[in-house]
């Protein structure tokens, strides 16, 4: 299996190489991690590597971006964080239409993303897509300061 | 108790053996729990156990992943590819007898499977570009690699295990098996041109796409490719001389695997990880099951009633271990079945007058070419099979037997001339 995998790498560097990349092949651990809290799967993918480096992604209910790592201990404290607020949001009424939001949003985003790799969208209907947005933002602003804090432990990184 | 040693060794052996050649459980496993059955049940002890494993045979293994392993991470093999199509001017047959050469050249400095792995991807990428089905190209360098492999002591396992039980060296199968090799080549390649010349065809606009291809960039550190190369050059120098010289082929090999790592600057973690290991440990399990036969006395047994079936003629005997070996190693791993034949061969050499030399020319032949006879006769073809497939191709075992029996056929009649 691992001669067949080690083919394989072969084959995509050097497709890969020809189309001018750049390809680094490091030797590394994959772990799959899966809580399930109540009826929500929370599942986070780690790479661990020589190098130093980790490179967490969270993949369910819903994608978390993919973020380094320069400690291994910061992987563990993001999932735990993360799982303690997967727990707190699990007891609220409104998890299943926060989760389906955040699925939304994300759709949202890829088909944005088709828009502009498949299209040529004209620059109004880019000012029109950028009001909208904006209009999100103030609305999760303004709904922030009417709402109950119930999270201490960590500040929120982007509100 | 004789008796009771005899029959367990036979029994560990044949069970072993067969289970092996099922392939339903992991090979090295099985290899493993059957030598050490052996051990546990008296029929050899641990000092015997260690003095059947042939060293020279693991290190000359070891030795060679090691400088092969080193080599793949500068991209040399990718740029020779690249370099040998576009010279070919995109011309699909052009391309497979660059492709065949470099397969067999390849196949005879390291072993087959290596070589598969690192002419396999680059003939996908290869065929992908052109457009083309890749198993007419796939199917010719099997057979080629094994045919390769069969020139050179270090070219393929059996070779390699049989240059170690009987001192021929490096030179001694060049000069006895490379002229048989180069002949069979040629008939093979020129068959493939006349049989399947439809399936090397191909656009013009293909073929720009391969000489657009730039081989500069498969490089991926010319540092380490000139230090590879040289290392190498260094190393069949050194096997060449191995034998005026008073070293095992080990020796060499693990010299210069040793100097190349240490040179290489890369990690040796990461260098020995991708040592075959299970190989390794299915070699050495195999050397303590095939001892554990010499001890109780069943390769004397057998080489008697060899010797009594040709009646001690060498050209008979010579004919039928090459047919046999053929036949055997189509369908049967040729490593365990040469593993056997070794100490059979050498308890011939002591019971009679028989000149053995041809013999084992004739087991190396047959053991190497043999591995051509269907889909599961050498490593190498299980292994494309299943790249093959994980493209959304399929070689299936009946496709493979009409073209690879009648090639090996044609490749054991030539070596019996």
């Amino acid at each position: 299996m691992r001669k067949l995998m080690n083919a394989e790498v072969m084959e995509h560097n050097m497709r890969l190489r020809q189309m001018g990349a750049d390809v680094q092949v490091i030797n590394s651990k994959m772990c799959f991690v899966v809580f399930q809290i109540g009826e929500i799967e929370v599942a986070y993918c780690y790479n661990v590597n020589k190098k130093g480096r980790y490179f967490l992604e969270r993949t369910k209910p819903y994608p978390l971006a993919l973020r380094e790592f320069e400690k291994e201990q910061d992987v563990i404290n993001i999932i735990e964080i993360d799982l303690e607020q997967f727990r707190n949001a699990s007891k609220s009424h409104n998890i299943e239409g926060f989760i389906s939001i955040n699925r939304n949003m994300h759709q949202t985003l890829r088909k944005f993303e088709d828009l502009f790799l498949y299209y040529n969208v004209p620059s109004e209907e880019v000012d029109i897509i950028k009001a909208r947005l904006d209009e999100i933002n103030q609305e999760i602003t303004k709904t922030k300061a009417s709402a109950e804090r119930v999270y201490f432990k960590k500040n929120p990184e982007n509100l | 108790m004789l008796q009771n040693q005899l029959a367990i060794a036979v029994g560990v052996f044949t069970i072993t053996y067969v289970i092996i050649m099922s392939e339903k459980l992991n090979r090295t496993a099985v290899a493993m729990v059957g030598a050490f059955l052996m051990l546990i049940l008296n029929v050899e002890s641990q000092e015997q156990a260690i003095d059947n494993i042939d060293f020279n045979t693991i290190g000359l293994l070891v030795g060679m992943m090691i400088i092969v392993n080193i080599m793949k991470k500068s991209g040399i093999f990718e740029y020779i590819a690249i370099k040998a199509a576009k010279l070919a001017k995109g011309d699909p047959w052009r391309i497979l007898m660059s492709f065949a050469i470099i397969t067999a050249v390849a196949s005879a400095l390291l072993d087959n499977v290596t070589t598969i792995l690192l002419i396999v991807p680059v003939t996908l990428v290869i065929t992908d570009t052109l457009s083309l089905n890749p198993i007419p190209f796939l199917v010719p360098e099997i057979l080629i690699a094994n045919i390769g492999g069969t020139a050179t002591l270090i070219g393929d396992p059996p070779n390699i295990m049989i240059g170690s039980a009987t001192n021929l060296g490096f030179m001694d199968f060049l000069l006895n098996l490379a002229p048989v090799v180069v002949v069979i080549f040629v008939v093979t390649m020129t068959i493939f041109k006349l049989l399947f010349k439809k399936n090397y065809c191909c656009d013009d606009s293909d073929k720009d796409k391969i000489l657009q291809m730039n081989e500069n960039l498969a490089i991926k550190d010319m540092v380490l490719l000139k230090k590879s190369v040289l290392v190498l050059s260094c190393t069949i120098l050194g096997f060449m001389l191995h034998q005026s010289l008073g070293y095992e082929s080990a020796t060499i090999a693990l010299f210069f695997g040793a100097v190349l790592l240490l040179i290489s600057g890369l990690d040796v973690e990461d260098i020995f990880l991708e040592i075959e290991w299970p190989t390794i440990f299915f070699f050495m399990s195999l050397f303590i099951l095939v001892g554990a036969l010499e001890v109780v006395g069943v390769m004397e047994f057998l080489a008697e009633k060899l010797l009594g079936l040709t009646e001690g003629d060498l050209l008979l005997t010579t004919m039928v271990i090459l047919w046999v070996s053929a036949i055997a190693s189509s369908f049967l791993d040729n490593i365990p079945f040469v593993a056997t034949m070794i100490p059979l061969i050498k308890s011939m050499a002591t019971m009679s007058t028989i000149d053995v030399g041809p013999l084992w020319w004739a087991l190396a032949l047959g053991a190497c070419l043999g591995g051509n006879g269907s889909l599961v006769g050498a490593s190498a073809n299980v292994i494309v099979s299943g790249m093959i497939s994980r493209h959304g191709h399929k070689l299936s075992f009946v496709d493979y037997l009409k073209v690879g029996l009648s090639m090996m056929s044609i490749s054991i009649i030539i070596s019996s001339v």
